[in-house]
């Protein structure tokens, strides 16, 4: 009887995983384990890290957020490892997991909060929000927000408005060995792209995909952005240059490559705003600051 | 097969053995249940409701159960399937539970939210989260990959080779590369997240279990692995070549077929709630028979038992050694069989 209850309660248990706008504010948050690097972002951004007692591997920015202790991958979380944490609140990414452990650690009546993501810079001013709402601190945000993300949003809406002759860019996640992975509708870079008033040379395909050399060609890429690890471990941007992939697009040809960190870009934490910006001013949809 | 030389052992050693492995494993379930991320105290047990009760029962002890079960379920079936084809490599991936399995749970991961968009227009939109996000949706969908390609591979031998050995492994070859297609096309259709949750479905974790989910696999395990059991004798006799145990009175093709269906029911609904569990199936009798000969009334129980011991330890391994994370115990159980195995081959053949 006990045992049918228990699945009763866990087969429901995806319900009771909070969307940010059903957040009960009243949640103790003095013991905080986060599960997802931009959130984790967003804990120090909002000064409240000395809460955290344990980040999940996304986690790597601040560097001081690598020396808490480690619960494994977002995806792959270890109920009772968790729990031994003595947690009071867990705020995880949308695709922390796997289900069924989420489930058993509600059944246990830990309160867990899922944040929702989308790709937009309103996206992540909701999740600033959306967190500041569950620390209870919500006033102090919103002036956080106002003094250091308010001026780079509206900078960036003005981005995507005044696009009439759009920048094609093509974002490579790798080159070197085999085909290079490109970003296609519906990913990270397809989201950053558009934030930045450029157009996605490769918006004919959904997610992250191998990209022959033929279709690179065909894309007719202005700009290859890559993030600096698939640059490095290409062998440096000599060699990307020199990749056929590279080599035969306008981008190639022109030498514009553009080398930016990858999770600071594609992460949607507060800093991705302002990698943005820096992406913009070099695509050219932009003017340099100090304009 | 190696350890034939040791089949000259007295029943009473036999016995010895078999009362050892169990001790084994009852000491593996005991330090299993004791250690933890938490440290639970006997005295947190018998105190009412608290967090540690919570996490030893619904949490630590369904874990314990399941990677038993698996664990046996795989050395037993590893040990069937190894007598029936006569054959020291075959191991439960052979007849395509594995690959099956992988494809099911891959099919539901990658078309889990196209699904749900089909499922929303039937309920007239009403808010539906994406299947895959669903609790015990993978394992379902894996058990039914797992049982389709068996039966498959069961009806295309019967119909198109009477069934025998080498139409079973020449069709099993077959079976497993179909399911890699099926595999690989879908892992070239997902996103990136569905992706990392494949990746880590592969690597195998006992880290999913609960009461209501291992209770009825449990059930299933126990119901399809006893056939298996109780054929030791005809398995014994069958070593002596298929028409030897014909005339002895073996029903042959009834054996095989009754080793291969309940080897994959019973391996099926332990790889759907764990993913891939490597080298068990195929390590495990081998030790065996080591330990005990190759008289299959004694090698089937003692599989289970030892199966059961070295999976609870690399279950208990995989969840303490990086706490407050863990590990994919199917790495674990890989890393330790595969030297173990060249250490096994190594004493067996010397130079």
């Amino acid at each position: 009887m006990r045992a049918l209850a228990w699945a009763a309660a866990a087969l429901l248990g995806w319900q009771c995983a909070n969307a940010c706008d059903a957040v009960d504010t009243g949640a103790d948050s003095a013991r905080l384990v986060v599960a997802g690097g931009s959130l984790t972002e967003i804990v120090y951004f909002l000064g409240a890290e000395q809460r955290l007692v344990a980040v999940d591997t996304t986690s790597n920015y601040p560097a001081a957020a690598r020396q808490l202790p480690s619960i494994g991958y977002v995806r792959a979380l270890s109920a009772e490892g968790l729990l031994s944490l003595d947690p009071t609140l867990v705020l995880g990414e949308h695709d922390m997991g796997p289900a069924e452990v989420v489930a058993a650690l509600e059944t246990t009546g830990l309160p867990i909060v899922r944040v929702a993501e989308t790709a937009s810079a309103a996206g992540i001013l909701a999740k600033v929000r959306c967190v500041a709402a569950v620390l209870g601190l919500v006033e102090q945000a919103e002036t956080l927000i106002e003094e250091h993300l308010t001026s780079v949003v509206e900078a960036l809406s003005e981005l995507s408005a005044s696009a009439a002759a759009p920048v094609r860019a093509a974002v490579l996640l790798s080159i070197g060995e085999g085909a290079p992975i490109g970003a296609g509708i519906g990913t990270s870079a397809h989201g950053v792209l558009e934030m930045a008033g450029a157009r996605n040379a490769l918006a004919d395909f959904e997610g992250w995909k191998p990209v022959s050399l033929e279709a690179m060609a065909n894309a007719r890429a202005d700009f290859v952005v890559m993030p600096q690890r698939g640059v490095t471990s290409a062998g440096g941007v000599a060699e990307v240059l020199r990749h056929p992939a590279v080599a035969l697009s306008v981008a190639g040809r022109e030498d514009r490559l553009i080398v930016m960190d990858g999770m600071e870009l594609l992460g949607f934490g507060p800093r991705t705003l302002f990698a943005v910006l820096r992406l913009a001013e070099l695509l050219g949809t932009r003017m340099p600051s100090g304009e | 097969m190696f350890a034939a030389s040791l089949d000259a052992l007295q029943p009473r050693r036999r016995g010895v053995v078999v009362a050892l492995l169990g001790c084994a494993a009852a000491t593996a379930v005991a330090l299993a249940l004791a250690f933890g991320a938490m440290s639970i105290a006997i005295a947190d047990l018998l105190d009412g409701e608290g967090l540690q009760r919570t996490v030893f029962g619904q949490i630590r002890a369904p874990r314990v159960v399941l990677a038993g079960l698996v664990g046996g379920v795989l050395a037993i079936s590893g040990a069937t399937l190894q007598g029936v084809f006569r054959n020291p490599l075959a191991d439960p991936g052979l007849i395509g539970v594995s690959s099956g399995a992988a494809l099911g749970a891959t099919t539901l991961i990658v078309l889990g939210p196209a699904l749900t968009d089909a499922l929303g227009v039937l309920s007239f939109a009403l808010p539906l989260p994406s299947i895959d996000a669903v609790p015990f949706a993978v394992p379902l969908a894996a058990m039914v990959g797992a049982m389709l390609a068996t039966l498959f591979l069961y009806a295309f031998s019967s119909r198109y080779g009477q069934f025998s050995i080498v139409t079973i492994l020449l069709v099993g070859i077959a079976v497993n590369a179909l399911a890699s297609v099926g595999i690989g096309a879908f892992q070239y259709l997902s996103d990136d997240d569905q992706l990392r949750t494949l990746t880590f479905w592969m690597m195998g974790s006992f880290g999913s279990a609960s009461w209501p989910t291992v209770i009825p696999a449990a059930l299933l395990m126990a119901l399809a692995a006893t056939p298996l059991l109780l054929a030791c004798r005809e398995l014994d006799l069958l070593q002596l070549g298929e028409a030897e145990a014909f005339h002895l009175g073996v029903d042959v093709k009834r054996l095989k077929r009754r080793a291969i269906l309940c080897s994959a029911a019973a391996v099926g609904a332990g790889v759907a709630l764990a993913g891939m569990i490597g080298f068990v199936g195929l390590v495990v009798p081998h030790l065996v028979r080591l330990l005990i000969g190759a008289t299959h009334r004694y090698v089937l129980p003692s599989a289970l038992l030892l199966g059961a011991t070295l999976t609870i330890l690399a279950d208990l391994a995989a969840r303490t050694l990086v706490t407050p994370a863990e590990l994919p115990v199917g790495l674990v159980t890989s890393a330790l069989g595969a030297p173990f195995f060249l250490w096994l081959i190594a004493r067996a053949r010397p130079r």
